[in-house]
């Protein structure tokens, strides 16, 4: 039997490379991150009481909802540990093509890479997309009608602004530079069904994203970075996001960086899971504050 | 021979796992476990049914619903950037057992039974069936602040829902109140 929700946050680290990053990163946005680990913490928040039997009834219901396939909650997590997956992979990949860059004998190596930019822009797509298909996973089409969508898309982003703002830095601005919203069009332009393909991910979600065939899912996710890309737009104009702010306050927490800043992205991408991470906590929360309306 | 035997059995036992999982594939949305509390989805009442039940923000408040699936819709409610309360509305077909703490409620609301969980939650249980709740959020709600949102509830429109797979609407107890 797989893990329940609340397991996985359990498991989730207290203090790595992953959550040093996060707290980095969230010094951008106000209002302190925390990084909820704790089950019965994030239940007894949800509820506004310390009661322990409620606690014990909430969790009790969120294992239940979380065990219910039908209900999307561990699809949504899947979907995340597929995405988590094809980032570590490729991070891997040109971190290799880097270091292999110095290396005579596996000099090939960093001609087998793909051009990174388009790559990268694929790769933001799909995560923006999983994004789009964890949300319906985990929240149905909330509303009765497509201004109620959106609006509790925008309030999902909003409650989840640290990791927005983490997926907006390290999948965008780093690797992309500081106009990579404007050329993500014309990146996504050039993606072809090869290099979706390439991308370990797609394979993952492929089954998950509507319609058939590559030419489809590649419209998907143009569409949905379409409409990620306005409202990521005022995110950065609001906060003021920069590749050059984004590695200051990374330095907080990480330490000093001299390298380039797409080597940053590389190095964040191979070693660490923001995106799973943050996602679980999303997921988490959502479940708990269903279970604790439906005791 | 031996061997031969043992690899001509391990063939015939991988062979036949796959073939029984490939028979089962096109079953899997019946396997148990599919559904919550394994109750089978048409016998709940989806979540769409109860999102015009909800009550009307007043004035500088925002109603944004958050999870509608079925058996349950539930919406944020906040004011500007502060939020202020969770309210939801559940079919307890999936949870039975959230229906007893109404068997002995102290009070009533329109003729509901009303009860309320820890310092910030308040339940509601309409027609024997749906359960309303409010949850205080952020700085808190307090009672009558909670009462009075589970009043704004189209109640009379909940309770005339039709039950699927259920007993007939039950009717509010006359409130001497």
């Amino acid at each position: 039997m797989s893990r329940t929700v609340l397991e996985r946050l359990e498991r989730l680290p207290k203090r790595n490379l992953t959550v040093l990053a996060l707290k980095g990163i969230s010094t951008l946005v106000p209002g302190e991150w925390q990084n909820v680990t704790s089950a019965d913490a994030l239940i007894a928040e949800v509820l506004g009481s310390d009661d322990p039997q409620l606690i014990a009834q909430v969790r009790t219901r969120a294992d239940v909802l979380s065990r219910a396939r039908h209900e999307g909650y561990t699809r949504a997590l899947s979907l995340y540990d597929a995405v988590n997956r094809s980032q570590r992979a490729g991070g891997g990949l040109r971190l290799a093509a880097n270091l292999g860059a110095a290396v005579p004998l596996i000099k090939g190596l960093a001609n087998l890479t793909p051009s990174t930019d388009t790559l990268q822009a694929a790769d933001l797509a799909l995560k923006v997309s999983a994004e789009l298909l964890a949300f319906t996973q985990v929240n149905g089409l909330p509303g009765d009608s497509f201004g109620d969508f959106t609006a509790s898309l925008a309030s999902y982003a909003g409650e989840a602004r640290v990791r927005m703002v983490a997926l907006l830095c390290f999948d965008a601005l780093l690797p992309l530079g500081d106009q990579a919203l404007h050329r993500l069009n014309d990146l996504l332009g050039q993606v072809g069904s090869g290099e979706l393909r390439q991308l370990p991910g797609y394979r993952a979600m492929a089954p998950l994203i509507p319609g058939r065939g590559e030419q489809a899912h590649l419209s998907f996710l143009r569409r949905g970075v379409d409409a990620w890309v306005d409202w990521a737009g005022g995110l950065v104009g609001t906060l003021g996001l920069s590749g050059q702010r984004a590695v200051q306050s990374l330095e907080g927490t990480l330490g000093p960086w001299q390298g380039r800043f797409e080597q940053l992205a590389t190095f964040l991408d191979a070693f660490t899971d923001t995106y799973q991470h943050t996602g679980t906590q999303a997921v988490a929360r959502r479940l708990v504050e269903r279970a604790a309306a439906e005791i | 021979m031996n061997r031969l035997l043992r690899w001509g059995l391990a063939l015939v036992v991988a062979s036949g796992l796959l073939i029984g999982g490939l028979l089962l594939l096109p079953l899997s949305t019946w396997l148990p476990g599919g559904t919550v509390g394994d109750i089978p989805s048409a016998q709940v009442v989806n979540g769409s049914a109860f999102n015009r039940l909800f009550p009307v923000p007043g004035t500088g408040e925002q109603l944004v619903f958050t999870q509608e699936k079925r058996g349950f819709s539930q919406a944020k409610l906040s004011r500007g950037d502060d939020p202020l309360a969770l309210l939801a509305i559940a079919d307890t077909t999936t949870a039975p057992e959230a229906r007893s703490k109404f068997n002995d409620a102290p009070a009533l609301i329109k003729g509901w039974p009303l009860v309320d969980q820890g310092d910030q939650a308040s339940a509601l249980l309409v027609g024997g069936r749906f359960q309303v709740k409010v949850i205080g959020q952020g700085a808190g709600l307090d009672v009558t602040q909670r009462h009075e949102l589970l009043a704004a509830f189209d109640l009379p429109g909940l309770a005339a829902l039709p039950q699927p797979g259920g007993a007939k609407a039950l009717a509010p107890s006359s409130d001497p109140a």
